[in-house]
């Protein structure tokens, strides 16, 4: 009997629960946005690299009978460097892909840290592309940015982004080697120079780029100054260029920035900050096309990925240089 | 009837207790499975140089009587980082084992590496000669 009293109310109770687990949650619709609304996304992946632009597309948008938008201005944090800009073009994209773009304005103007747009259009909604290209006072700080937009009607809307973290590398891309001629790297510098310019600058000579046709395995290659003579055949080295520099050779890291844009993969800073170059030698040899060598200089305070970009057979290259100072 | 079907499920029960007691299958010191096969050789060596590209010049020869693998390098190959791979009989081990970069740069005191059978009791030793 007792147990009949515990058991039908135990059941009721599981009933009703399972009742309840049971209801349909009815879709709402969302309120209708009612005022002046802004969003905002980033749109440039991987490390951020001082002179290189991050991108960003800022929305807004309000009701038609609200009136219509004035303005739009980013604030950064730490002023952008030449070439910050604020699109004075609303883009859409058509049915074949392509973005298409509107002007909405006349193009913006930097003062300092703020970026501006004036509307001279009437239109309620736009979405406009910002390009903050990173200053050398940004390196190895964060950044963030402050969106807002302006209607007729007297609001402001305000977007926040970041902070985003600068990284300590620099970036130098396309630079021409050839053989016997512009064949001298220094990593200090992120610059290639000739023998005699070499020989000005024979303190932050780092490698030697070289071209041999036999062996066949030696083909283009970069060689530290301070190598046994057997890796640099015929070289005659500018007076006072001796630094030995340790390299290390890599097949598949095709950087992004370094490939000019062609691949998905980016060196970063932890990858020199983790580097390992013990025991590694001061030349490489056989480099083809779209390889790269991670480089440590002598002095231990630079480490630099080169990426070979093209070869020639006639001995010269295409190389890009990212650098970060230790 | 049920004479029969009791001595079925006996029998039956007998053999899953019978298989169930079995001892399993042996393991050596590094978990690796130790089966009853006595093949012992190296059937394939590669060399990878930092960037795991092979730094070999030939093809390696391998002298399964001579228990030797000559490998001819690329003139200029950093033997102080280089990769070696064996490919070895099924079931066999390696002895020292090869954990990543290895350092093969003296050339006057040739690197040995033991082939261990896969019955563990068989064990040959590979001299690995280079050259450049």
């Amino acid at each position: 009997m007792r147990n009949k009293n515990i058991k039908f109310p135990v059941l009721i109770l599981i009933m009703l629960t399972s009742l309840l687990a049971c209801t349909k949650q009815e879709y709402t619709i969302p309120d209708p946005v009612s005022q002046l609304t802004n969003d905002c996304i980033k749109r440039t992946i991987g490390p951020s690299i001082v002179s290189l632009p991050l991108e960003f597309a800022y929305a807004m948008a309000l009701p038609k009978i609200n009136g219509k938008l004035v303005s739009a201005q980013v604030e950064a944090s730490i002023a952008g460097a030449s070439g910050t800009f604020l699109e004075h073009r609303s883009f859409y994209t058509n049915s074949s892909g392509v973005d298409v773009p509107v002007t909405i304005g006349t193009p913006s103007t930097t003062v300092d840290k703020l970026t501006k747009v004036t509307f001279s259009v009437d239109t309620n909604a736009s979405t406009l592309r910002y390009y903050y290209v990173i200053p050398e006072a940004a390196r190895g700080q964060s950044v963030s940015f402050t969106f807002t937009a302006n209607s007729s009607d007297g609001k402001t809307a305000t977007y926040k982004m970041g902070p985003y973290a600068i990284s300590k590398m620099s970036i130098t891309k396309n630079l021409p080697v050839s053989n016997g001629a512009n064949a001298f790297i220094s990593i200090e510098d992120m610059a290639v120079y000739n023998a005699a310019s070499a020989a000005t600058n024979a303190g932050k000579i780092d490698l030697v780029y070289l071209y041999r046709a036999t062996p066949t395995t030696f083909t283009h290659a970069l060689v530290s100054p301070g190598a046994d003579a057997a890796y640099l055949p015929g070289v005659t080295l500018p007076s006072g260029v001796n630094r030995s520099t340790k390299l290390r050779k890599v097949f598949g890291l095709q950087d992004r920035n370094l490939s000019n844009l062609q691949y998905g993969i980016y060196v970063d800073d932890i990858d020199f900050q983790q580097l390992d170059m013990v025991d590694m030698p001061n030349y490489a040899l056989g480099l083809k096309a779209e390889s790269g060598v991670w480089v440590e200089t002598t002095d231990k305070k630079y480490r630099a990925y080169i990426f070979v970009n093209s070869i020639n057979a006639a001995g010269t290259a295409v190389i890009s240089i990212m650098r970060y100072t230790l | 009837m049920a004479k029969y079907l009791k001595i079925t499920l006996s029998i039956l029960m007998i053999s899953v207790i019978i298989i169930s007691c079995k001892k399993d299958s042996p393991v050596d010191e590094d978990g690796l499975l130790i089966t009853f096969r006595q093949e012992c050789f190296v059937s394939n060596f590669e060399l990878l140089g930092s960037d795991f590209v092979t730094v070999r010049a030939a093809t390696a020869v391998i002298d399964t009587v001579a228990q030797t693998i000559n490998v001819t390098v690329n003139p200029g190959t950093d033997l102080k980082n280089v990769y070696p791979q064996f490919t070895l009989a099924t079931d066999c081990k390696l002895d020292p084992k090869v954990v990543g970069k290895t350092d093969l740069s003296n050339l006057t005191s040739p690197k040995i590496y033991t082939v261990v059978s896969g019955n563990r009791k068989i064990r040959k030793p590979y001299t690995l000669n280079i050259k450049f």
